[in-house]
């Protein structure tokens, strides 16, 4: 399953670094990518992997998630 | 869960609300970071002090502290927050040197240090400051993609019931019927069901010419309309426009990554933390072996703050953004980061024939009339227009007639031809084959027939009672650019390859029109990708062909060019989407990553020059805090400015 993530409060390229390695830590995940350019994230991840299991693994980096969608 | 695309037009805003809020920041650090310059310098400017010590410290500490903890709070506070999650930022460098800094102030009083809180101020107004035109100059990295995003329609005018009503895009649905006025934006994509008009879709397809439309004709949402009225049937709304696909396919070639960054990536994550620990062990040193803590402090801080983790994190994106950005507008879609990359190492150019370089749809080419031609045109369009085969449809569509003449006795003879009978004339057009058949001879015309069949072209005779009237060629012809395309790819050094499920006579024929040399012939549309993998032993090959026949060749291409036609944009193949159906897009996509690749060079040059020079300087203690501060902002600055000096190039 692919997902992007609109995340806010991003402004530097180690911010966009940490969301990744943040996102990267959650079982099932299989590729995350952060643009800080669109402010957005791409995560390719299993089913298993919740949109509130992305919300926190942003929320700890400490950035908010703005709305999930699904590809 | 699915989030409709007006989720994008959301976060527009946010961007300039980022804008204003570090200006906002930049404009009140600064209305107090100028008084502290001055209370900083005044001895040394005017040989005096205009306040007298210590007042001058606590001056300094009051109008210090909202710069750092208001204007600057959330650095701060996004800084300090890296130490209790260990997710480091560029803040977290920030944070710590000016609040070190500004604690020795307070800590000057018992006289153990020097005071550097008017540094403090000064780094994070020159930090907001820095941050404010970074935002700036990334904003207009990004403005040709905002403009798609504000290309869309936000009005649309419908037929409901008998009347016609003006109504919010959102409102439009499926098989509603939109009244397009000239001059007006086409809302949504759909059919032309009345009318008929030419349309300016260069700022979705990039090509400059204005497509003609009418009725059953596709058109594209936000299109211009530009001399008749349209009467279009709505077929697609909101997320699953052309326009939509668009946009979804730039900004997400955002979240690819080019090859090239990785080391840049990898030193990124490990940055902030090498960097906090350099600064302490560069301070520890100094004080070690100078004893003046003042100094170690002042060493310290310069370290924290020179280091740029921005100038590598933004060198890539910035320069990828402005390039995918004004490629999208000329119709060429950049997919994957990675093919910008790729791109200088392809040796190789593979074409697909059939509606690649030719339009993919049969055409009259050649007319040989014995007798007059327009009565040629008539007669043969008269009994092709009863006949459903492609080239009937090229014949009628030539001829142009506005009434036919009455056929009877019409039949198809499969794989030969048709006859009729019109008036009192026999007709019969078709194949040398149908010709031997029905006794007619054409050995006069055995040299006509045979240079239109060695061009690649099929041939029509048409006879009336018995006797040659003249001789049609059709053929898919090349499209008008391809020729000039091709030219400039052999030019440029390309060893250019088309291949075709055509017999070998006709694939050899187009070849030689278009300047292709190499032609692999009697391919079955499975065997393309096999070829393309053979092709790739001789070196990097891409492939030019249409998204959706020629899938499998271009994911098996190192870069795969997919061509669009009108509103079918194949997404999932090619690296490389060209909305315009046309070659000159793969020229220009060719020349767009190579500039961009280009760019992306030279501001990680610049980001890495800058960071292994401008490190070492400050920990041999030879950079005031300050100045370390002006150059670190000034090298992301240097970055994003210098990509969105890409658009410089002409494409």
């Amino acid at each position: 399953m692919k997902k992007r993530i609109l995340i806010q409060g991003m402004h530097c390229a180690s911010c966009a670094s940490n969301i990744e390695r943040s996102l990267k830590k959650i079982p099932g995940v299989k590729s995350a990518r952060v643009s800080l350019m669109i402010k957005k994230g791409y995560v390719e991840c299993e089913d298993s992997v919740s949109d509130e299991d992305l919300k926190k693994a942003v929320a700890r980096t400490g950035y908010r998630t703005v709305s999930i969608e699904k590809e | 869960m699915e989030k409709e695309m007006d989720e994008h037009h959301h976060d527009e805003p946010v961007e300039d609300s980022e804008i204003r809020d570090w200006k906002r920041k930049m404009m009140w650090s600064w209305a107090l970071a100028i008084p502290i310059a001055f209370l900083m310098l005044s001895e040394r400017l005017f040989g005096f002090s205009i306040i007298e010590m210590p007042y001058s410290i606590i001056l300094i500490l009051v109008l210090g502290f909202p710069v750092l903890f208001v204007f600057g709070w959330s650095t701060i506070r996004g800084g300090m927050r890296g130490f209790t999650s260990f997710y480091f930022n560029m803040d977290s460098l920030i944070a710590l040197g000016t609040v070190v800094a500004y604690i020795t102030g307070i800590l000057s009083f018992s006289g153990i240090v020097q005071d550097y809180s008017g540094v403090a101020a000064m780094i994070m107004a020159f930090f907001v400051t820095g941050k404010y035109v970074e935002a700036l100059a990334r904003g207009r990295a990004g403005q040709e993609i905002r403009k798609l995003l504000e290309l869309s329609a936000k009005k649309a005018r419908v037929l409901r019931g008998n009347r016609e009503i003006e109504v919010a895009i959102e409102e439009v649905k499926i098989g509603d019927i939109m009244i397009v006025k000239p001059g007006e934006k086409i809302p949504t994509d759909g059919l032309v069901v009345r009318g008929e008009s030419a349309v300016d879709e260069s700022m979705v397809t990039g090509e400059s010419l204005p497509a003609e439309k009418k009725k059953s004709d596709a058109v594209i949402g936000a299109t211009i309309n530009q001399d008749g009225i349209l009467y279009v049937k709505a077929t697609k709304i909101g997320k699953d426009t052309f326009l939509a696909h668009i946009i979804r396919l730039v900004e997400d070639a955002q979240g690819t990554k080019v090859p090239i960054q990785k080391l840049a990536d990898k030193i990124t994550n490990i940055f902030v933390p090498s960097i906090l620990v350099l600064a302490l062990l560069t301070s520890g040193g100094w004080f070690y072996f100078s004893g003046d803590l003042s100094r170690a402090i002042g060493v310290g801080v310069a370290v924290l703050v020179i280091a740029c983790p921005c100038a590598l994190g933004l060198a890539t994106p910035t320069a990828l953004m402005v390039g995918s950005g004004m490629g999208a507008k000329k119709g060429i879609l950049i997919r994957k980061g990675e093919a910008i990359q790729t791109m200088k190492e392809i040796k190789i150019i593979v074409f697909d024939k059939t509606g690649t370089i030719t339009k993919g749809k049969p055409e009259v080419t050649n007319i040989h009339a014995e007798v007059k031609e327009n009565y040629l045109m008539e007669i043969a369009a008269s009994l092709e227009k009863l006949s459903e085969h492609p080239i009937a449809k090229a014949i009628v569509e030539k001829a142009k007639l506005k009434k036919f003449r009455e056929v009877k006795g019409f039949k198809v003879l499969r794989g030969r031809g048709v006859e009729g009978k019109i008036g009192k004339s026999d007709i019969v057009i078709g194949n040398r084959t149908l010709m031997n058949e029905k006794k007619i001879s054409f050995k006069d015309f055995e040299k006509v027939i045979e240079k239109f069949e060695s061009q690649g072209k099929t041939t029509m005779i048409v006879a009336e009672n018995g006797k040659i009237i003249g001789i049609i060629a059709v053929a898919d012809a090349v499209k008008s650019d391809s020729i000039s395309a091709i030219a400039q790819l052999n030019e440029a050094g390309y060893r250019t390859v088309m291949i075709t499920g055509d017999n070998e006579r006709t694939a050899k024929a187009i070849a030689k029109e278009v300047g292709i040399k190499e032609v692999i012939a009697n391919v079955l549309p499975e065997d393309k990708a096999k070829k393309v993998e053979e092709l790739q032993k001789e070196g990097f090959v891409a492939f030019v062909g249409d998204g959706i026949n020629d899938a499998p060749a271009l994911k098996q291409s190192n870069v795969g060019f997919a061509l669009g036609s009108g509103t079918d944009i194949a997404i999932e193949s090619g690296d490389i989407v060209l909305a315009k159906n046309s070659l000159e897009g793969v020229v220009q996509a060719i020349n767009l990553s190579k500039a961009t690749f280009g760019k992306i060079k030279q501001n990680l040059f610049w980001a890495f020059a800058y960071n292994t020079i401008a490190i070492p300087v400050a920990v041999a203690g030879l950079l005031h805090p300050v100045i370390a501060e002006i150059a670190m902002a000034l090298s992301s600055i240097t970055v994003v400015t210098n990509a969105n000096l890409l658009r410089r190039k002409k494409i």
